[in-house]
């Protein structure tokens, strides 16, 4: 049988098509809504599909959807300084105490940009084989100077870029982390960014979501999933604390704004000069170790269970 | 030494014999040029099952003896000061005799270097991680943890495949391990013939075995056999967690249906009489966040337990005296201390931990049993042994201490690039990767003269 063709060269008989397609859909028992509850082919959102609208989507069927691209900015920050490694930075946490970073790298994924009403529109990541993969992204602030040196990479990276519908944008969010099928995928064959073995936590099966180190060892923050079991054939099946923050920021404009993330308002409720007995110095992601959760708290993680709490994060700002 | 161009004079030279002595070489070495990925020749001990092989890490001889030399290379640490053979030497049964590892930088791990002994078939890897289920898993830990540091690799993997791209031996064992991979040297073919080299690492031939496989009625001493038969009652319980062909609980195996990750209290400790340990040694606690599992660790293998002192994951007892008088008592009292506790009151115990009492002859009886379990031959094996330091007979590729005319073909295969150099490592003497005139002509003497008596040289020849 030879397969039908349809006369898709002119738009109006394909209006009529979409008219047809648009009424098969209805028929259905999702009753013509899209995942987000949106009528499907009401791209204004006022409850009614019109003919300009149909003729949009008929026109993204003919040739795809016209995303613009995006670029969002970061910077490394502690608190109104620049990270720079080995720098020393003074009035740190609840005893101004000092400290000299020597590592500042993290994941974020599931970016969207939010209009002024809500609604979200995900940036697609440019595959960029480096700093880019899937749906996920690597800042890293640091370039392997005295005392970076020791795990860090002379590459930085402060941008996340990628492609978004075209809108009206005054907001960002995104979690902080890696997604849970990345993160307890092979590392040993793991694509770029998630081949660097300085974010390897295979202790967990998993990554360092974030990592901050300073020199002489006194304070680390590696945040990372936390209780994780295995099933049938050694696969990672869930965990009970995921430990993935969530991050909403609005006053948000991505063409001008720039995103700060910044150590001294992470640790800003956190007494940098005493740790824990018998725990990891700083805040190693373990469950019995109190000094995680003023940390926790201000990257929009719940210590306790391991949940988002965007409410609460302060480390990512706009600036 | 040869130079680069002798060696490609022979190779010239050679070429022209090349069909007639494919021919012969053919026919004699069917197989052991080629040996079937597939169907690798574990050379399994009575009893054993197959270790279990992952299906995208299928086990072949070249893996095997790449990751041998992988084990044992200083190369594998960031300041290239340690190798795995360091806190796992074959002496002690692959373990290093310290009450904790230490790694490459001085820092103390909190936990006791396990013995290598069949660690292929362990279903869990490590003294307390319920989601090291497989070699290549684990490994990527004494590699690039850093809490504590181990190896310290993390940040210098791309320094690492430099240092082992720089070798001549090792562009062509990468190679013929992992052929058609673009590339061939990376942290994951590492990984990959590092497990395969360790999956090999199968202890089953101590006296026990040759007793209980009826090959030597002798090799129990009476004692010894009394003493199994206590290891092996309800009054000692000790058979539960350290039973069947691996002395532990711990084990998979290939065909093995059931994902089975045992972990046992055996109480150490109870530092709060709520059943606490040492902050820094919480058992799979730490990765399950599970109270019930606090101070829960994998029964290790009981082989060669007269070699790896001290015991228990923390080193914490000296002696297997010690350990029996542990198990006597029902858990371990300790009365002064940060760690001040009666262990036999830990809520979390074992069941099969109640205490039993013991006659001065029935200890000993049950130490000589703890002591048949010692296989001389795996801790001396030579295809266990360094590759680098040890002596080798040139030519000898079984390392069964003669040149037969059959490893002569295969050392002229291998310098022919007809077979892969792990048909015969210890023909490349001088470690460049290739077989050359005067490395073929020494193992042809070897074949006529016979190897040296001695096997415990350090120096290659």
């Amino acid at each position: 049988m030879q397969p039908r063709k349809y006369p898709l060269q002119t738009v109006i008989p394909a209006t009529l098509i979409a008219f047809a397609l648009c009424l098969s859909i209805r028929a259905h028992a999702t009753g013509g809504f899209d995942a987000n509850g949106q009528c499907v082919g009401d791209q204004n959102g006022d409850g009614e599909v019109t003919v300009d609208e149909l003729i949009i989507a008929v026109n993204n069927a003919l040739s795809g959807c016209q995303f613009t691209p995006v670029t969002l900015q970061f910077r490394g920050m502690v608190g109104d300084q620049p990270f720079v490694c080995g720098n020393i930075y003074h009035n740190i946490g609840t005893t101004n105490g000092d400290i000299v970073p020597s590592d500042f790298r993290l994941y974020i994924h599931n970016i969207r940009l939010v209009t002024a009403d809500g609604k979200e529109a995900p940036l697609k990541l440019d595959q960029d084989g480096i700093w880019q993969y899937s749906n996920l992204a690597m800042l890293d602030f640091e370039n392997k100077v005295q005392p970076c040196n020791a795990e860090g990479t002379t590459l930085t990276n402060t941008v996340v870029h990628g492609m978004a519908a075209p809108g009206t944008y005054t907001g960002v969010r995104f979690l902080l982390g890696v997604p849970f099928n990345l993160n307890h995928a092979n590392a040993a064959t793991a694509a770029s960014p998630l081949n660097l073995s300085a974010m390897f936590w295979s202790w967990q099966d998993g990554y360092k979501f974030l990592r901050i180190d300073t020199a002489f060892d006194n304070l680390r923050v590696h945040l990372g999933s936390i209780g994780c079991q295995t099933g049938p054939g050694g696969v990672t099946t869930g965990c009970s604390r995921p430990n993935v923050g969530e991050v909403n920021l609005d006053n948000f404009n991505p063409a001008t704004s720039v995103i700060d993330v910044d150590i001294a308002a992470l640790l800003s409720d956190s007494d940098i000069n005493s740790n824990q007995v018998n725990t990891a110095p700083g805040c190693q992601s373990e469950a019995n170790d109190l000094d995680c959760v003023p940390i926790f708290k201000n990257l929009g993680v719940n210590f306790d269970d391991g949940s988002p709490n965007p409410t609460s994060q302060k480390f990512f700002r706009v600036e | 030494m040869v130079s680069m161009r002798s060696a490609l004079m022979f190779r010239r030279r050679a070429r022209l014999r090349q069909t007639r002595l494919l021919a012969v070489s053919l026919l004699l070495l069917s197989g052991v040029a080629s040996v079937a990925r597939a169907d690798y020749p574990w050379n399994l001990p009575p009893g054993f099952p197959a270790p279990k092989v992952p299906d995208d890490n299928p086990i072949s001889r070249e893996k095997v003896e790449l990751g041998h030399f992988v084990f044992y290379d200083t190369r594998m640490s960031g300041n290239q000061t340690q190798s795995c053979a360091s806190c796992h030497q074959q002496a002690l049964a692959f373990s290093d005799g310290l009450p904790v590892g230490i790694g490459s930088t001085g820092q103390m791990h909190p936990r006791n270097s396990m013995s290598l002994t069949n660690a292929g078939y362990g279903a869990t890897l490590a003294w307390a991680n319920p989601l090291l289920t497989a070699l290549e898993k684990q490994v990527l830990l004494p590699m690039f943890g850093d809490a504590p540091v181990e190896l310290g690799l993390a940040g210098k993997e791309d320094e690492l495949v430099a240092r082992f791209t720089a070798d001549a031996r090792y562009q062509r064992m990468f190679a013929e391990a992992f052929p058609g991979q673009a590339d061939a040297i990376s942290v994951n073919t590492i990984v990959q013939a590092l497990t395969s080299f360790v999956r090999t690492l199968i202890s089953g031939n101590a006296p026990y075995d040759r007793y209980v496989n009826g090959l030597d009625d002798n090799a129990l001493s009476p004692s010894a056999q009394h003493g199994g038969q206590l290891f092996f009652t309800e009054r000692l319980e000790c058979f539960h967690c350290h039973g069947g062909f691996a002395f532990s609980d711990s084990v998979n195996f290939a065909g093995n249906q059931f994902d089975e990750t045992p972990f046992h209290n055996n109480g150490l400790y109870n530092i709060d009489g709520m059943g606490g340990y040492p902050p820094n040694n919480t058992g799979i606690f730490a990765i399950t966040n599970v109270p019930s599992d606090m101070g829960s660790f994998k029964a290790p293998t009981l082989r060669n337990i007269e070699l790896t002192a001290p015991y228990m994951h923390d080193g914490s007892i000296a002696t297997l005296d010690g350990v029996i008088d542990h198990y006597a008592a029902g858990g371990r009292t300790i009365t002064e201390g940060p760690y001040a506790g009666d262990g036999s009151k830990n809520p979390f115990k074992s069941g099969f931990i109640r205490g039993f009492q013991l006659t001065d002859q029935e200890r000993q009886d049950v130490l000589n049993f703890l002591k048949s379990l010692t296989d001389t031959d795996f801790v001396t094996n030579p295809h266990f042994s360094d590759p680098f330091t040890t002596v080798s007979c040139t030519g000898d590729c079984n390392l069964d201490g003669s040149v037969t005319v059959d490893e002569l073909i295969a050392s002229v295969n291998v310098a022919l690039d007809t077979a892969p150099l792990a048909a015969c490592v210890v023909a490349d003497v001088d470690g460049d990767g290739m077989v050359a005139v005067n490395e073929l002509i020494a193992a042809v003497g070897r074949a006529l003269n016979g190897c040296p008596a001695t096997t415990n040289t350090q120096n290659r020849e």
